[in-house]
């Protein structure tokens, strides 16, 4: 074989495809080394009682002490709350202004407005959020600033641009055409916004919420802000609660070996919700992406 | 005409009369939904300006190059945190770029067609994993790594050039932007990604009949054609790791001082709200915070803004161009 | 993603819409219905397991009088106190306790704000800060003893090292870098120093551990007194660690080989982190522990200012005794002096149930707040101390009212 330009070129030409494909495991890396770290440390942690008992308070062992894990069970309920309640407001906001966008805005400056204005939201840094409502709440409501109520308003303000944008960009697959036949056949505008477009874009919209709910799940900065300081079980949305994001993070600076290993706890039952959330967002995705494929 | 109507339909005045006042309501909850977003966007700019107000008013431009941060002296000065976070985000995309796009011409180039989308969404999956998970992970396993393995190779080979001097305790500006770049490869990769594989047929077709390598192929055909998504990509990116706030604050050794090398410790804005929010002992000091996170929004949504212009030109382009 | 031409299909694309099966709209409502299964799910076991119930039924009775229906109570500020706190939030059961430990810095800010019942910090509060209280006014309660020890990781000294407030400052400024500097050996004789750069820590949140350690050093070294000086945060000089609060500290330190840093003796001791002897004004080296922090606090010449006082000179470190500790605080709450004139939305329960809290916290009769001292390593208030409190408390109204108080015991 001769070794002249022709096959230097082709040997360099292999030599970035093995590259490339060295990055591509690279990147990997990280992603499975951080699953396989929480689910070492994480694991070595749960039981049953992991997820029902309370946080203890910190405690290393010392002479004369030991220390428990107990569980997260106050941390999930706080985090399930903090969902539920940032998502009642978040996804029908957001869900309204795409419907909002696209079906009253079509193509007008309007539209393009609002999707502006939900991309700039999205840029927001999540700690910002926090200060936002921080600086709001305390003008005008000082006593629920810690609160669950003051955390989901943040975590809302996280959510909403998330849902917006995923909802409207689904939103927009529907072709006009549709719409076109549902009005002629004297089906009236919100009926053919709700049940015949709405119904078919559901996937995408769906989407929106499970990555908006898998995204909030894992902010840990506005809480530390607003809902910061409970050693209890949630007792009510008025006051403040635990939560997984800043269970980590508190733990994460803590010196105390129990509150090190609920972290890793902690950290485990996240890293299971959002990635969970995200596989099943992405495979209700692609069945519908495939299926439009063929519809045009 | 009515027969095969799915809607079983009143009468023609009345109908028109209800779905009037059912179309007006809807019209209105959904434009209820529309304000809100721009309301809550329009109220969070209003809040942060009008709570820097008093600092804006004391210290005016000074405050975005004074070089120090010195609450009880009355000195504020964001040129340490911007420089914190400018140097980490500057490292974390020197780190993830070649990363990135290297995976993405993999994926599109080189990978089998069924490899192709599960890898992607493989990738994908890193961008879900909560900061503070990663911030976690930074600090009880990278920060030692980095102190006892990596450092003392970096101070090495490239402690010549000056950015790797001083004690390494793992703490610090590189294991940072270490952590940033981790966070930044997947939307980079997913973009570039996008874009790669928007690349007609016939432009790498034309190169191939050209007697190029594969190599050649996406150097030349490829890359230059995917180039508005890429850079779209990247500028996207950075606008997640100008705001990145839990994975830096536990990493990056907290000092409020101009990094003088990668292992200095550093601060950027955003985690210097997240150590300082609550202090507010002196009267301006949350009005400085407050400054600094307006500073921060507006970079951040420049940023943004301007990556998705690229990535709306972009898509024009593509359109333009497809077959 | 965006719809482009339609291909030439036989049936509408109405219908396609409409009747597609297996469109990913199944999907989508399984996976809709299966998440809210999991929510009720969840619910239903918090339910179960007793947790909306709040804590009505009390462990510990109350001395013969009625007390209100339990609040919530919340509380945020310093580090230096929070495990005493936490002890506390899981003990005391006639309300629900929660405290955040925000750093002393941040409990003024919240009291100030009134996004808090109480306020906690090391510090008291300089003028500036009195100034910015809204009215009416907060009181000062001293309610725990603690003490800012130097904390060090060398695992290949043994011996406990010795430290002066002179070579602390000089260490914290950067005039002395390395751990074999002859300063540092000069008073530690016999003990073989490493050869290693300091790795200094110190605080990055608004201290009161930080306005205690660096009120010893202004005291201890004109240097410092002059450029640094004291307060809840320090213009630190660069090449140094900041850290996140007593827990920041701690877990910084005990993770760095080479590093110092300051904190509560309740971390040092609960985490097992070597910490060293400080010289007092009699000369003496002296480790801390609880007795002589106690015994600091009752030689300390300087007396309690009113509760609606000034306390900014108020010290009890550096005190005359031959064996006292001389890095001893106080740690205080700060608190309304009426309840109702201070917040919107209070009611007379809630003040009660606040009221009750704060007698607790100060009592020491069997099960009450200052029982739990010694197990967590601070010191218990002295008699007198416990009577001030006991009186500035009792002295808070509600609209001008006075408030019933029903202490549990």
């Amino acid at each position: 074989m001769k070794f002249n330009r022709a096959t230097r070129r082709k040997l360099f030409s292999h030599g970035m495809t093995v590259l490339t494909g060295a990055t591509v495991v690279l990147v990997l890396i990280p992603l499975f080394w951080i699953i396989y770290e929480s689910a070492i440390l994480g694991a070595s942690v749960f039981s049953l009682g992991f997820f029902t008992q309370n946080i203890p308070a910190p405690c290393s062992p010392h002479p004369g002490v030991t220390c428990s894990t107990n569980g997260v069970g106050s941390a999930i309920q706080g985090t399930v709350y903090l969902l539920l309640l940032a998502a009642l407001w978040a996804v029908p906001v957001g869900l309204g202004a795409a419907i909002f966008a696209v079906e009253y805005g079509g193509e007008r400056a309007i539209a393009r407005v609002i999707s502006m204005a939900a991309d700039v939201l999205s840029g927001v840094p999540s700690i910002v959020a926090g200060m936002f409502i921080y600086a709001l709440l305390i003008v005008y409501y000082p006593l629920l600033v810690f609160s669950v109520i003051s955390g989901s308003l943040a975590l809302g303000v996280i959510m909403l641009p998330i849902v917006m944008r995923t909802s409207e960009e689904a939103l927009r697959t529907i072709p006009h055409s549709v719409r076109e036949a549902a009005l002629a056949l004297g089906i009236s505008r919100w009926k053919t916004s709700v049940r015949i477009i709405l119904v078919a874009a559901m996937p995408g919209v769906l989407t929106g919420v499970l990555l908006s709910i898998a995204r909030a799940a894992g902010e840990a900065a506005p809480l530390l802000l607003l809902d910061n300081g409970s050693l209890h079980p949630c007792m009510s949305v008025d006051t403040v609660c635990q939560s997984l994001s800043l269970t980590i993070y508190l733990g994460a600076t803590s010196p105390s070996q129990n509150w090190v290993s609920i972290a890793w706890g902690a950290a485990l039952i996240l890293v299971i919700l959002v990635l969970g959330l995200s596989i099943v967002s992405q495979l209700v995705l692609n069945r519908t992406a495939r299926k439009w494929g063929q519809v045009g | 005409m009515t027969r095969g109507n799915p809607f079983r339909a009143p009468s023609s005045r009345k109908r028109r009369k209800v779905s009037k006042w059912g179309d007006r309501i809807f019209l209105a909850l959904t434009a209820v939904g529309a304000a809100g977003v721009i309301g809550i966007l329009v109220a969070l700019v209003v809040v942060l300006y009008h709570g820097s107000l008093p600092i804006i008013n004391a210290l005016g431009i000074k405050f975005l190059y004074t070089q120090t941060w010195n609450p009880y002296g009355n000195v504020y000065g964001i040129v340490p945190f911007a420089i914190g976070t400018l140097l980490t985000s500057a490292i974390a995309l020197l780190i993830a770029i070649p990363l990135s796009i290297g995976a993405a011409i993999f994926l599109t180039q080189h990978a089998p067609t069924w490899l192709r989308e599960p890898v992607a969404q493989v990738v994908q999956l890193l961008a879900a994993i909560p900061s503070v998970v990663y911030g976690f992970w930074g600090l009880i396993v990278l920060v030692p790594i980095m102190r006892y393995d990596v450092d003392p190779i970096l101070a090495n080979v490239l402690g010549w050039t000056g950015w790797f001097s001083g004690r390494h305790i793992g703490l610090d500006v590189l294991t940072a932007s270490v952590v940033l770049s981790i966070m930044t490869v997947p939307t980079i990769t997913a973009i570039s990604k996008d874009s790669m594989m928007a690349v007609p047929r016939s432009q790498k077709e034309a190169a191939i009949s050209l007697g190029a390598t594969d190599w050649e192929v996406t150097r030349r055909a490829v890359i230059p054609y995917a180039r508005g998504g890429i850079i779209a990509g990247v500028v996207l990116g950075l606008g997640r790791a100008l705001g990145e706030t839990m994975a830096v604050t536990l990493v990056i050794g907290n000092a409020n001082v101009i990094p003088t090398s990668l292992f200095s410790q550093g601060q950027t804005i955003a985690s210097l709200i997240a150590n300082d929010f609550f202090e507010q002992e002196t009267p301006l000091e949350l009005p400085a915070l407050l400054e600094a996170a307006l500073f921060l929004l507006i970079i951040t949504l420049a940023v943004n803004i301007v990556a998705r212009w690229i990535l709306a030109r972009f898509e024009a382009g593509r359109a333009v161009g497809a077959e | 993603m965006s719809g482009t031409s339609e291909s030439a299909s036989t049936t509408t694309p109405g219908d396609q819409i409409v009747r597609k099966k297996g469109s990913g709209r199944t999907a989508a409502y399984v996976v809709v219905g299966v998440v809210i299964v999991v929510v009720i799910i969840l619910l239903a076991g918090y339910y179960a397991a007793g947790w909306f119930k709040s804590s009505s039924s009390s462990s510990g009775g109350t001395s013969g009088c009625t007390a209100p229906a339990a609040t919530t109570i919340s509380g945020a500020g310093s580090t230096l106190v929070a495990p005493l706190m936490d002890a506390w939030a899981l003990s005391y059961t006639a309300s629900t306790m929660n405290y955040a430990a925000v750093g002393s810095g941040a409990g003024i800010s919240d009291i100030t704000g009134k996004t808090v019942d109480f306020g906690a910090s090391d510090a008291p509060l300089n003028p500036a800060q009195r100034g910015a209280i809204p009215s009416p006014g907060v009181l000062t309660i001293p309610e725990s003893i603690g003490a800012a020890v130097p904390i060090y990781n060398l695992p290949t000294v043994s011996t406990t090292l010795k430290f002066t407030g002179q070579v602390l400052a000089a260490i914290y400024l950067e005039d002395i870098t390395n751990w074999n500097n002859s300063a540092l050996q000069a008073i530690n004789p016999g003990v073989t120093l490493p050869n290693a750069a300091i790795v200094v820590v110190h605080r990055s949140d608004g201290s009161g551990t930080t306005f205690a350690f660096s009120s010893f050093l202004s005291a201890s070294n004109a240097t410092w007194k002059n450029t640094l000086g004291h307060a809840t945060t320090i213009n630190w000089p660069a090449g140094e660690v900041g850290s996140k609060g007593n827990s920041g500290v701690t877990a910084t330190v005990k993770t760095t080989v080479d590093a110092i840093g300051y904190v509560d003796i309740n971390y040092a001791l609960t985490n097992s982190v070597s910490f060293g002897a400080v010289q007092n004004p009699s000369g003496n080296y002296v480790v801390a522990n609880l007795t002589n922090i106690a015994s600091a606090v009752k030689d300390a010449t300087a007396t309690f200012p009113s509760p609606s006082g000034d306390w900014y000179n108020f010290t009890v470190e550096n005190s005359p005794g031959a064996h006292d500790y001389p890095i001893a605080t106080f740690t205080y709450l700060f608190v309304y002096s009426d309840l109702g004139v201070a917040y919107s939305g209070y009611t007379m329960d809630k003040a009660q149930n606040l009221i009750n809290l704060l007698l607790w916290m100060v009592g020491d009769q069997t099960g009450q707040g200052q029982t739990f001292s010694a197990a967590n390593y601070y010191v218990p208030l002295s008699t007198a101390a416990a009577t001030y409190d006991v009186n500035a408390i009792n002295s808070i109204t509600f609209n001008g009212a006075k408030i019933t108080s029903c202490v549990q015991t």
